[in-house]
């Protein structure tokens, strides 16, 4: 069968299942019929990812420009075709689960048009080879969480916002509508996509043969030969659009304020998409870049995968020590997002340092790459499940207690599940991926002597087990009693967050038989880990118990401000923004005084007053005229005399 | 293939004869299909490769042969212009009906009078762009503006004829000094046909000046900018969507054939050029933030958008050049898109305040959709803007090097125009409404035309069509400037 056909189906499914109900917008009966045509389109798509698994390691191109070196390359490498699989699955789950959650909205076809066009360019960006293809799917995802992100656009829900409504800092209102949420998100997101489409246009020159395609590329004659302030600045602007797009340090406000979306697109952004695409291009644009072997050779290189270190490992903490002060579910969830995004970045850029191979493959990069697997279907299932306490509770704030747990039994376990099952508890998945993790930065403290990122990693480990503990804790277990309940037999969210959390089993008996999986979770066995792991367990059972502890609350109020980030947005921004438009503003007045309204008609007017003035008849004013130009003449002609 | 061109491009203007006689239903339709023609017959020539040409006349020296031809980058320019006025025709249909109810005019008998004139400024645009003559291109470049003064004149919003006679007065000066330059070119090469130019390869810096400074006015660059938000704000809209989209920059278009024929005087003064070019577009881009009427807001973004038509001149190479283009069209299509929503809301609702607006989504969501895409072609987001961009940024690259003082102010505007963007569209379509306002139903050639040049504006990036039409530009501008690699 010719894969090409695979790719179109891939790519276009979603895409142009999403149409009829674009197009059906006006008629409300038919666009209530029409998400499962969507929804069947992802289904399309995660067959083809599937049927791709046959293809391993391989390359196919199609001509787009090809005299430019713009061309469909579409590459199936470990990452990919996995990634691929990953992304298709997960989406297709929230599709399924969004049936329900979605049913009656008054924006149905702008949710699954923008829903699978995000599907579409996340594959996009997954596959392809060329950046510039890839560089399509990324604006796609930009554009798409746009639309999602300020999906409820008329502002006028409560349940919809971000922030507790009427607190304010100084002159600050700490509170974010959808719209506004949509606006951050893409002007975030555009100030890291120009810089990175600026390096793919550097890269697109200094390339011999122009060649963009990331596995063929010869990276070491490029950056070599741009010498280190070259290959910094190419790499650097390179990694904004990751670092934008990841929501790292200090890129990190639009993702907080991202929850002012559909839960469902939340758990779409945090696990599969978006987010993850800025961490998974760095996999990937390392993974042929080959850094570990490169740094010796290519002055440069160094210096920018140790700003990935520590921006990530930097922003992993953050996002965690925020998490720990939040009061909104989703937000907690968004918070410690980031900072597991913080903990790939961190794990891949410290591939540069790691030349321990599995089965051919560098060890940081497949921990980081695994890592981002069993944190996506966890992340996933846990934003699920809350976006069924919010349509229960009809809360955005953490609140429910035993009783709820009692009355939301699936939920509570899918919950229980995917909290132990992320933040490393041995035995459970993500204990022998973290494991792997720690042994990584362990490397670093014996090979390089970089106490740092041991440190950081396991201060993040910790706390975070702790909030996704206080998570769990504060909405089944010790949160205050819901003050509304409506609960309702909504089937297909319960069974969209059952299969998302039963992957993680999946993934834990694939720990244990695929090959490089097994050589990987050896690491687990060893007594530091293990002791990591009950540090972990004990930061996790004592924030279940103790979620809320009354002398930090001053400090849980300060992280819950997100240590007073959104000023650097919405205050030091916009101030200096509008104080140069407002200076450009008077610039326009005053020009168009000069030219159009005042000085420039007023000399005009005068002038023609002037000579018309001549034409009145009297000789005297002819003899005044004539005099005078003798006059010129003659003071003309003496200038000359004197003149050398 | 001489005479096919020459075909399809008396097409519209025979039809801007005819049309006057129709009613304005048919007369609309008939000349949305009259630019059918030659977009179709640019684009055979594109997938069949052919350059074409056909000569009108030969003159005495220092003319030189008329004649009309088609290539490439023609094409590029073309193309735009036959999509936004067969689109910008339909949408007319409604609007000047409504324009004219509200001037208290004879409908019937005023259309034919609109149509007409809307016509001759129409082809005067497309022919200018395949004149191989600078003489012949200064005539229509004159039809051009005569007619655009006409329709804001009789047409126009607020003090219509007083900005009509502003917007005449400013075009004169630049049309004048770009005659001058062209005399000048005359006498010292003995010729005006740009083919027989293109042996010379050589204008002197005296010439380059008059027609430098005569186009900057028109594009316009920082300063002469001011003509542009009372033109484009107080136009009725459909001139406004294509003297904005199309108009100036064709300024653009005259600097790129010379600047083929001598890249020498951007070359010399690149430095100064460049820092006017950015500073012109993040001057611009910076103003249309606090815009409180919509087309003026949308006049300003014109004004910044031109500065990369600007930069991208500067830029020059290879890239530079095709970054001019495919700019040109990209700005073409989003810009008419927007004016064309600005014109639907004053249409349905009387709006163009801002500060007014805010919630719209909810009245007029098609509306308010094809804004996104119309900002999406600005910001160069998924459409073919995207290739202007990237190809803007590689010549950038090849030019400057790594000079960041060149490289973080291009960088810089391309943000400006996302930001600015997507702020309009929260501004004016999101949020709670400003103003209560009634739901109407909106009719379909107020937006299908939107959708239709919106729709174009993906397939541009895509195959078949940009493989054709960027493809074959690469190989025609890789020929004309020559090398073009580091």
């Amino acid at each position: 069968m010719n894969v090409s056909y695979i790719f179109l189906a891939l790519f276009l499914a979603p895409v142009v299942s999403s149409v009829p109900i674009a197009l059906a917008y006006r008629r409300r009966g038919l666009v209530e019929k029409l998400p499962p045509l969507s929804a069947f389109g992802i289904f399309v798509s995660l067959i083809c990812s599937i049927m791709l698994l046959h293809f391993p390691d391989r390359t196919f191109s199609y001509p787009w420009l090809p005299q430019l070196g713009i061309d469909f390359v579409l590459r199936t490498d470990y990452l990919s075709s996995l990634m691929g699989v990953v992304t298709a699955l997960i989406a297709f789950i929230i599709a399924v689960y969004g049936l329900d959650y979605m049913k009656g909205d008054y924006r149905l076809p702008w949710y699954w048009f923008f829903f699978n066009l995000f599907t579409a360019s996340m594959l996009l960006v997954v596959y392809s080879d060329n950046l510039f293809l890839l560089f399509v799917g990324w604006e796609g995802l930009g554009i798409a969480s746009w639309g999602l992100i300020g999906h409820w656009y008329r502002d006028d829900d409560d349940i919809t916002f971000v922030g507790v409504p009427g607190r304010k800092i100084g002159p600050h209102l700490f509170c974010w509508p959808p719209s506004f949420g949509g606006w951050r998100a893409i002007s975030t997101i555009r100030l890291g996509d120009v810089p990175m489409f600026l390096a793919i246009a550097a890269l697109w020159a200094l390339s011999p043969e122009h060649d963009i395609n990331i596995s063929q590329m010869p990276w070491e004659e490029i950056l070599a030969g741009i010498g280190a302030a070259g290959t910094v600045l190419i790499l650097t602007m390179f990694l904004i659009g990751l670092f934008t797009k990841s929501a790292q340090l200090p890129f990190s406000e639009w993702l907080m304020t991202a929850m002012t979306g559909p839960t469902t697109v939340s758990a779409l952004l945090h696990s599969a998409t978006m987010v993850a695409a800025g961490a998974f291009v760095f996999m990937k644009v390392s993974w042929y870049i080959q850094p570990w072997e490169l740094a010796a050779h290519v002055p440069g290189l160094e210096v920018v995968y140790l700003l990935a270190l520590l921006v990530g490992l930097l922003s992993a903490l953050y996002g965690a020590l925020v998490a720990t002060g939040m009061l909104e579910r989703k937000v907690l969830l968004a918070a410690s997002t980031m900072s597991s995004l913080g903990l790939m970045f961190g794990t891949a850029a410290a591939s540069c340092w790691i030349h321990e191979e599995i089965a051919g493959m560098n060890l940081a990069l497949l921990v980081a790459f695994w890592y981002m697997v069993v944190h996506a279907f966890a992340k996933a299932t846990l934003f699920l499940v809350s976006g069924h306490l919010i349509h229960a509770t009809h809360s955005r704030f953490s609140e429910g207690d035993l009783e709820l747990a009692g009355r939301m039994k699936t939920a509570f376990v899918a919950t229980l599940i995917a909290t132990t099952f992320l933040v490393g508890i041995p035995p459970l998945t993500a204990y022998w991926v973290k494991s792997a993790m720690d042994e990584v930065m362990e490397h670093l403290l014996l090979h390089e002597y970089m106490l740092l990122p041991l440190a950081l990693l396991l201060a993040t480990s910790i706390t975070y087990s702790a909030i996704l503990a206080r998570f769990f804790s504060l909405n089944f277990f010790k949160g205050e009693k819901p003050h509304h309940l409506h609960l309702e037999r909504l089937p297909l969210m319960e069974l969209g967050y059952l299969a998302m959390v039963s992957v993680l089993f999946v993934i834990l008996y694939l720990l244990f038989e695929r090959p490089e999986l097994v050589e990987l979770a050896h690491a687990g066995f060893k007594l530091s880990s293990l002791a990591v792991g009950l540090a972990v367990l004990v930061a996790f059972l004592v924030a279940f118990f103790k979620p809320r502890v009354a002398v930090l609350s001053k400090i849980g109020t300060f992280f819950n401000d997100r240590m007073y980030m959104p000023f650097l947005n919405d205050l030091v921004c916009p101030v200096v923004g509008f104080a140069v438009a407002r200076l450009v503003d008077y610039g326009n007045r005053g020009i168009d005084a000069f030219f159009n309204t005042r000085v420039m008609p007023t000399l005009f007017a005068a002038l023609s007053k002037r000579i018309r003035a001549i034409q009145v008849g009297y000789l005297r004013s002819y003899t005044r005229i004539v005099l005078g130009l003798v006059m010129i003449f003659l003071i003309g002609v003496a200038v000359w005399g004197v003149l050398p | 293939m001489t005479e096919p061109l020459l075909l399809f491009l008396l097409v519209p203007l025979v039809v801007t004869f005819l049309a006057p006689l129709l009613s304005p239903k048919a007369a609309s339709y008939l000349t949305a299909l009259a630019f059918a023609v030659p977009f179709l017959g640019t684009l055979y020539l594109l997938f069949s490769g052919g350059v074409a040409d056909v000569t009108l006349m030969r003159l005495p020296v220092p003319i030189g042969r008329l004649f009309l031809f088609s290539d490439p980058i023609t094409a590029v320019f073309s193309l735009s212009i036959c999509v936004v006025s067969a689109m910008v025709a339909l949408y007319a249909l409604p609007y000047m009906e409504h324009r004219f109810k509200e001037m208290g005019l004879d409908a019937r008998s005023e259309f034919r009078k609109y149509i007409f004139i809307y016509d001759l400024y129409a082809v005067s645009m497309l022919w200018l762009v395949h004149c191989g003559n600078l003489l012949l291109l200064y005539v229509f470049l004159e039809i051009m503006l005569i007619t655009a003064f006409l329709l804001i004149f009789l047409y126009g919003y607020g003090k219509r004829q007083w900005v009509g006679l502003l917007y005449l007065i400013w075009c004169l000066i630049a049309g004048v000094l770009t005659l001058v330059g062209f005399l000048i070119i005359a006498l010292e090469s003995g010729t005006l046909a740009l083919d027989e130019l293109m042996y010379f390869h050589r204008i002197s810096t005296l010439a380059w000046s008059f027609v430098f400074f005569g186009m900057v006015i028109e594009l316009p660059g920082l300063g002469p900018h001011i003509w542009l938000p009372w033109a484009h704000a107080e136009a009725p809209t459909p001139v406004s969507a294509m003297l904005s989209p199309l108009t100036v920059g064709l300024a653009g278009y005259v600097l790129l054939r010379l600047s083929l024929v001598d890249p020498n005087f951007f070359a010399t003064y690149r430095a100064p050029i460049f820092a006017y070019a950015a500073l012109t577009s993040i001057y611009a881009g910076f103003a249309v933030f606090i815009q409180k009427d919509f087309k003026r807001l949308l006049a300003y973004s014109t004004v910044s958008q031109m500065g990369y038509i600007l930069i991208a001149l500067c830029v020059g190479g290879v890239f530079g050049t095709m970054g001019v283009a495919i700019q040109y069209m990209s700005h073409a299509f989003g810009k008419s898109i927007l004016f064309m929503c600005a014109g639907g809301l004053i249409t349905l609702y009387g709006l163009r305040d801002v500060e007014k607006m805010g919630g719209l989504h909810d009245y007029v969501p098609e509306i308010s959709n094809a804004a996104v895409i119309g900002f999406m072609n600005l910001a160069g987001i998924l459409t073919v803007g995207m290739l202007g961009e990237f190809f803007i940024l590689r010549g950038a690259v090849e030019a400057f090097g790594f000079n960041l003082t060149y490289i973080l102010p291009i960088v810089f505007i391309f943000i400006l125009s996302g930001w600015y963007g997507f702020y309009t569209i929260r501004r004016v379509f999101y949020g709670r409404p400003k103003s209560k306002l009634e739901s109407k139903s909106i009719n379909g050639y107020l937006y299908v035309p939107l959708f239709i040049i919106g729709i174009l504006s993906v397939l541009f990036l895509f195959p078949p069509l940009s493989s054709s039409l960027v493809g074959s530009l690469y190989k025609v501008v890789s020929a004309l400037v020559g090398g073009g690699a580091l």
